[in-house]
């Protein structure tokens, strides 16, 4: 089979994070982690060529995807490999954009990176095979991936044997009995010592290490942002206000804090009679100009970002992290103040 | 009638409605209800309502209902109600005894645009119909214009009281019909000896002020410690519905009055279990509070004597704490807390089901994950409005959207069958 692989900019041998904003390039000859493959997937199989992209310019440029996709077309060839991206979030969201739209295409796909990677919930329906949590290991996550994608080439589906995460959706159905009976039944279970019993599993919602602080915030670029809703009056960018699948970016350059009428609140979730009487509750606008005047933070970046966390699924949650980081990253921005309401 | 004969609790006599229709001769007969549209229209004169249309959803109707509000069922006492919704259209005594006729198989149905209000939607034919428990009954739906200069609040007082009304005058045609069954439903007995163990249910009212609340007797749980009821008062409206938010994670006064987990705790008393009390609980919006709420209400579980309690909730992420917290609180004292939880893991179901889970209280029930997405057929008349605001199509329309958008359909008090499970992959 004819096979792609999808790396970023650091396994292509590139560069690092000065490198994250590069747009997508094509090497016919395999490239880093590449060759390992190659030599992994045998005789039969040849990886043609190796796609590479910045992470900051594949997880954050509209229709970046597209580009990649485009060059992964025109390789010719049959299968594409992803990965692996460890527990690298942008990285990972690509990979798993990636596959999900090649696979849309009508190649065999194939991503690969840690279980926890919100990039897991990109990739559907490509699967995904889990990894270790980095590059150290990505000699055993390579002859995985290599015994997952042999597999595939071979027209089998994965298993949770093969390495397969993360792609086991949970599916509404009706069953007999409705959920009081249900719930009723699962006490006399516990009564009777049953710790086991549950139809709901526990999530995993892995951990996230806070940032050390700044060292010296009076020269610090600070962003400000919000999961409340908060948008230009008329919701220009037709934020939900719940179980929203989006997230915006609107300036604040020139403005010295929010007036009433001039941004609204379109959570779902609270009452904004308050938050529209003065939108600086929801993004502390007013404040932070102060602290900006007093020399306390050095300069506030000049756009905000802006969500509606209210019935949010986690995926996308975790997504949105994802990109602001990457946005504020490119941006030069080291401090960031999340309001939640 | 009842305590002649020296039974303590509450006689549900029950009239099942088969059909409904409007007609001159208002009155119950072989399981057909009619009723007078112009006697109907005069119980919902109101100052702040400017008129008020009156139709019926029947099942199997290509009917859609959007935009509804609360709904109840056609119950009462005694002439004018005699004590059902306590605080509401009588004085806020103590209720849950005597007789109650109740109208099954029918329903009064608010539809229109409040403040805070989410789209919620019933259909009445379909395989999308059962997702919901107004899509089995003949409802009587109410339409409104807010009269000018009224405020929301006068708005919404003036609907609720009007549907109430007009349910007691739906169930006053039955005063003197022999109904066709009787359940006796004995009050709790707090010094049972039983060795089976004690099983009781904790409910969580939302309570976030005007539009988003629930009134235990006529008043708002909000500010509330945790109270203890017997079930039988539920089955005479003294909880009733004022929260328009999460269509399927509502609790709306036609499921309080038939409250799931309280039909499943009767239905096994005596034979596996003892069922051994309810605690109505508000669900503060501040953590500190929640904390309070939760520490006390397994408190009273415990002084209920209760081995076990089902927590249901109402509202979205948010209220899952409130379960998570009580159930958890009560596992600490060595009871056991099972917590009835809608999963929101994204449309594909590939995210973490729950946003605030248990750490101790493992079991769970799920009702559905939230964010799935299914199919409306389109309709021939829809009701409530001419426009689904969630997506702007038209309220005749075939639609796609979250099943967290049908009435009722991932209810938190367990009323529904939908669950989740994993499939392989294809």
């Amino acid at each position: 089979m004819r096979i792609v692989h999808y790396v970023n900019q650091f396994f292509a041998g590139v560069g690092g994070e000065d490198k994250a904003g590069i747009g997508p390039e094509v090497r016919e000859a395999p490239t880093g982690p590449s060759r390992k493959l190659a030599s992994l997937l045998g005789a039969e199989h040849q990886i043609v060529a190796t796609v590479f992209c910045g992470d900051d310019y594949a997880a954050s440029k509209e229709g970046a995807t597209d580009e990649i996709v485009e060059l992964l077309r025109n390789t010719g060839a049959e299968m594409l490999i992803a990965g692996p991206a460890f527990t690298s979030g942008r990285y990972g969201i690509v990979c798993g954009r990636v596959a999900k739209a090649a696979k849309e295409a009508g190649l065999v796909a194939l991503a690969a990176m840690h279980a926890e990677n919100p990039g897991v919930a990109e990739a559907a329906p490509a699967p995904v095979v889990g990894t270790g949590l980095t590059a150290r290991e990505m000699g055993t996550t390579l002859d995985r991936v290599a015994k997952a994608a042999l597999k595939m080439a071979a027209g089998e589906a994965l298993t949770a044997d093969d390495g397969l995460v993360g792609g086991i959706p949970r599916l509404n159905r009706l069953v007999d009995a409705n959920a009081a009976s249900r719930a009723v039944d699962l006490a006399l279970a516990r009564l009777a010592g049953d710790r086991q019993a549950t139809e709901i599993p526990m999530p995993d919602f892995g951990a996230v290490s806070p940032a050390g602080p700044i060292a010296d915030p009076s020269q610090a670029l600070v962003a400000l942002l919000t999961e409340g809703g908060l948008v230009p009056a008329g919701n220009p960018g037709r934020l939900e206000s719940a179980r929203s699948t989006k997230w915006l970016r609107y300036p604040l350059e020139e403005l010295p804090g929010l007036e009433e009428g001039s941004h609204v609140s379109v959570h779902g979730g609270f009452s904004t009679i308050f938050a529209n009487a003065d939108p600086n509750r929801i993004l502390p606008l007013d404040v932070a100009r102060e602290l900006e005047d007093e020399g306390a933070i050095g300069n506030l970046y000049a756009e905000y970002f802006v969500t509606v966390g209210n019935g949010t699924s986690v995926a996308n949650g975790a997504r949105y992290g994802v990109e602001w980081a990457a946005e504020l990253r490119k941006a030069g921005v080291q401090a960031a103040i999340l309001t939640s309401t | 009638m009842a305590e002649e004969n020296g039974f303590k609790g509450l006689e549900r006599l029950v009239h099942h409605v088969r059909h409904a229709e409007f007609g001159d001769a208002a009155g119950l007969s072989g399981g057909n209800l009619v009723v007078s549209e112009e006697e109907l229209q005069a119980l919902l004169r109101s100052p702040a309502l400017a008129s008020t249309r009156l139709s019926w959803a029947r099942p199997g109707e290509s009917v859609r209902i959007i935009k509804i509000l609360d709904s109840m069922e056609p119950r009462t006492k005694g002439p004018g109600g005699a004590g059902i919704f306590p605080g509401f259209l009588g004085p806020a005594t103590a209720q849950g005894e005597g007789v109650t006729h109740v109208l099954k198989g029918a329903a009064v149905v608010v539809a229109g645009k409040l403040p805070r209000a989410q789209e919620g939607m019933v259909q009445m034919s379909g395989p999308t119909a059962e997702l919901s428990f107004l899509g089995s009954t003949n409802n009587l739906v109410i339409e409104f214009a807010p009269a000018e200069g009224a405020s929301w609040t006068q708005v919404d007082e003036a609907l609720r009281l009007g549907a109430m009304r007009v349910a007691v005058a739906l169930a006053e045609l039955a005063l003197d019909i022999r109904p066709d069954g009787v359940e006796k439903l004995a009050a709790l007995d707090p010094r049972s000896d039983s060795d089976l163990p004690r099983v009781g249910t904790i409910i969580n009212l939302q309570t976030q002020g005007a539009f988003k609340d629930v009134f235990v007797y006529g008043r708002t749980m909000a500010n509330s410690l945790p109270t203890a009821i017997d079930p039988n008062e539920l089955d005479d409206g003294a909880v009733v519905s004022g929260q328009y938010g999460h269509p399927a994670l509502k609790n709306p006064t036609f499921v309080h009055q038939n409250n799931p987990v309280v039909a499943a705790l009767r239905e096994r008393n005596g034979r596996n279990l003892t069922f051994g009390g309810v605690i109505l609980s508000p669900e503060p919006v501040d953590q500190t509070l929640k904390e309070l709420t939760s520490a006390h209400a397994a408190r009273l579980a415990r002084q209920l004597g209760l081995d076990a309690a089902i927590v249901t909730k109402e509202g979205g992420g948010n209220a899952d704490s409130d379960i998570s917290l009580k159930v958890d609180a009560l596992e600490s004292m060595g009871l056991v807390g099972i917590g009835i939880f809608a999963e929101m893991s994204g449309p594909e179901g590939l995210g973490p089901p729950l946003v605030a889970p248990p750490t101790t209280a493992t079991a769970m029930v799920s009702t559905g994950n939230y964010d799935e997405r299914i199919t409306l057929d389109a309709v021939d008349n829809a009701l409530g409005g001419e426009v689904v605001d969630l997506n702007g199509l038209d309220a005749k329309a075939e639609m796609t959207l979250p099943v967290a958008a049908v009435y009722g359909s991932l209810s938190p008090i367990g009323w529904g069958r939908l669950t989740c499970a994993t499939e392989a992959p294809a």
